[in-house]
């Protein structure tokens, strides 16, 4: 290829590339900036699923705060970044909101893996952190100024098993089941089998599988002599629908616990009638009743024409938590005499010392320690947990998930 | 500047490594051997440097850890990735074209999956908590790392291009039967091209998971092998600049997008949010574009002899290279 050859390409690719990116140019205009507080999660990717659900969540609570005076009276914006799914793009979000943005405070990342790469630099930074939806152990325990709302696995799933016992007291006997090859599954189960044994119930078996797996036939013969009257399943969907299944068809009458895992609509499909009756832990229920959570799932439905998920709950109260503590540090010293970084440490004590009633209850924050024995952030105090039932309809093909107390 | 490079610190690093390892995958390209294995060796050196790092050299308060450990933890990862690539490399090498390629996903589905599910590697959490050498917010300052593995990793691979077994990795790339018959041993020297680009997949993937704070089993998978490739063939597969350059105008492309151009103020509203949740049919109709314009890559040892003098030396013709290498023993 020769030189002028070469370079009437180049041109060619550049103008194509400017032509591609000239639209934004365009329109120019400026206006004033009100409080930040940034949104780092997960606009796209394969994680985008969930991470929609917090933008969303995080938009009602934007608009739903300022229509009720904002910060005394002083409006605030979200500054959205996106992290997409991976740990780099995480760091990035990040450091765009603390560095250009200049904002207050983080609501993010999505997933916990993310949590670990991206909340390091804000504690460094010294930026307030709330996690919407980090559930792995150790997340507070990054640093200082890192919070979140919610509940890891171990304190949500144990509940479950309570409300079983609740439902029928004569439950002795338990077989669980788990899916060996998903890292999520096998740390549930764990606290899954602690908590029976915590509650005095005996442990039968425990069988495992894949989440690739069709048929549970070896595992299901190997449990049902033993006569359990509890089977607990840590898996996904399709595994765990086909396991639920093929015991009730197997012959299996008794109590089933699902895990997180289970915890979607996309099982309907796979086990049909059979679904009827599974048991799983919820972290929100839309049918809780208060002031906030009412405007909150009206708002919601509003926009979506849907219940509220978890996601969007979550994201929300995390905004909130935000919002009032912001609102109370400036009743105590005013956040316009303050500059930045005074104000990003100040408003972790607030946050951290507060009590917010949101959409998924009362909750408040309790200080952790790192390893070492330094003081690290703040961990979720929620008071209530709930229980979801499934319950199919007649026609067999669809259910809904009905909160049991 | 300071703004920028608080903003921009990652992404300027990143670029350096996907340099790195769009060379790595560039070395068996060299022999013609499409291998996409490199995301396993980054998986195996990112592990190795955690391992390392959180549970042999502890001690080290935030902030403080001393810099030639890291140095230190990355020839280790490029030992071990030179130790898997040998294990990996012999029977695989033996496929071609295609076959190859699928086993080297094999090969890196495998890892994965063995990360997954053992305990020691933290399962789907992975490890975290692993030490800075830095106490900053940014990430700038780990270009003191990054950059010299770069260049390092260039100048090598430059040299290498020049040298008798470079000419003997293009022989090869051009018709395999034909170099063998000249004396040069496929194998060796398929082998080496392919631990060569595995040493500097590992030690990339040391330096990553300090830079990321923490490594796990999404780290180097099947879709960052797609990623480097297009690295390699947006650059350029015929010199060793080219992977090099397309790795940071398409690791530095996205960010662009999404940070400066939908970012301008007042911009309309719909073009702000195509550009943002859209940037990557952006980012994908532009490969497609570029490699519509430039079917060889960015970069051609072409171009690169036409910017110069004229040079006989300069450009790397296959046919004149392996005669050179076939008097000696190989």
């Amino acid at each position: 290829m020769s030189n002028v050859v070469f370079s009437k390409r180049l041109s060619v690719f550049l103008l194509v590339v400017a032509l591609a990116l000239l639209p934004s140019t365009l329109f120019a205009q400026t206006q004033e900036e009100p409080i930040v507080i940034g949104v780092a999660v997960a606009q796209t990717s394969n994680v985008a699923l969930l991470g929609q659900e917090q933008v969303i969540g995080a938009q009602i609570a934007e608009k739903f705060f300022n229509e009720r005076g904002g910060i005394n009276g002083r409006p605030f914006r979200l500054a959205f970044a996106d992290t997409s799914g991976d740990e780099a793009g995480a760091i990035n979000a990040f450091q765009t909101l603390i560095n250009r943005e200049n904002v207050v405070g983080i609501l993010g990342p999505t997933l916990s893996q993310q949590a670990f790469a991206a909340d390091p630099i804000a504690d460094q930074a010294g930026v307030p952190v709330i996690a919407p939806s980090n559930t792995a152990r150790g997340i507070p325990q990054i640093g200082r100024f890192i919070f979140r709302v919610s509940a890891p696995v171990a304190i949500v799933a144990p509940n479950a098993v309570k409300q079983a016992i609740k439902q029928n007291p004569n439950i002795k006997r338990v077989a669980v089941f788990y899916a060996q090859n998903d890292a999520f599954s096998v740390s549930e189960t764990g606290t899954f089998q602690q908590t029976v044994k915590d509650l005095g119930l005996e442990l039968l078996d425990v069988q495992t599988f894949q989440t690739t797996d069709t048929d549970f036939t070896t595992q299901i013969t190997n449990v049902l002599p033993l006569e359990p009257d509890l089977v607990i399943i840590s898996g996904l969907a399709a595994d765990g629908g086909n396991l639920v299944r093929q015991l009730r068809e197997l012959g299996y009458t008794g109590t089933i616990i699902g895990g997180n895992g289970l915890n979607t609509a996309n099982i309907f499909p796979v086990c049909q009638a059979l679904c009827d009756g599974i048991l799983i832990a919820q972290a929100y229920s839309y049918q809780y009743e208060s002031e906030i959570n009412n405007a909150f799932r009206e708002a919601y439905k509003k926009l979506q024409d849907k219940e509220p998920p978890q996601f969007s709950a979550q994201a929300f109260a995390g905004i909130q938590v935000f919002v009032e503590a912001l609102s109370k540090l400036d009743k105590r010293k005013p956040l316009k005499d303050m500059d930045l970084k005074t104000l990003r440490a100040e408003l972790r004590e607030e946050i951290m010392s507060g009590k917010y009633d949101t959409p998924l209850g009362p909750i408040s924050f309790i200080e952790v320690k790192k390893e070492d024995g330094t003081p690290a952030g703040g961990e979720i105090v929620q008071e209530q947990f709930y229980v979801a039932q499934i319950r199919m309809n007649p026609d067999g093909k669809t259910g809904r998930f009905v909160f049991v107390d | 500047m300071e703004g920028f490079l608080s903003t921009y610190g990652a992404a300027i690093v990143q670029m350096a490594l996907a340099g790195v390892l769009a060379l790595s995958m560039y070395l068996p390209l060299m022999a013609g051997q499409l291998s996409l294995a490199s995301p396993g060796f980054y998986a195996v050196g990112g592990y190795v440097a955690a391992l390392l790092s959180t549970k042999v050299f502890t001690g080290y308060p935030n902030g403080e850890y001393p810099i030639p450990l890291i140095v230190l933890e990355m020839g280790i990862a490029g030992v071990i990735a030179a130790f898997f690539a040998l294990i990996v490399g012999i029977p695989a090498l033996r496929l071609r074209g295609i076959y190859l390629a699928l086993a080297t996903i094999a090969f890196v589905e495998v890892l994965r999956i063995f990360a997954l599910n053992q305990d020691e590697l933290g399962g789907a959490v992975g490890i975290y908590n692993i030490p800075q050498p830095f106490f900053s917010a940014t990430r700038i300052e780990y270009l003191v790392l990054a950059l010299p593995l770069l260049v390092g990793a260039a100048l090598f691979v430059a040299r290498l291009e020049r040298s008798r077994v470079g000419r003997a990795f293009v022989a090869l790339r051009e018709d395999e039967l034909a170099a063998s018959a000249m004396g040069i041993f496929p194998t060796y020297y398929k082998v080496l091209a392919f631990t060569l680009g595995a040493v500097l997949a590992g030690m990339a993937g040391a330096l990553n998971a300090h830079i990321l704070n923490t490594w796990n089993a999404r780290q180097g998978t099947f879709d960052l092998a797609i990623l480097i490739l297009a690295y390699v063939l947006v650059g350029g597969s015929r010199t060793f600049l080219g992977p090099i350059i397309g790795a940071a105008f398409l690791v530095a492309l996205p960010e662009i997008i999404l940070r400066e151009v939908a970012g301008l103020p007042g911009l309309n509203p719909v073009i702000a949010t195509f550009l943002r949740d859209g940037r990557l049919i952006l980012f994908g109709v532009l490969i497609a574009i570029s490699v519509f314009f430039f079917p060889y890559g960015l970069i051609t040892p072409s171009l690169l002899k036409s910017r110069r003098k004229k040079t006989p030396a300069e450009h790397i013709e296959p046919a004149k290279a392996t005669p050179k290498v076939s008097g000696g023993e190989l």
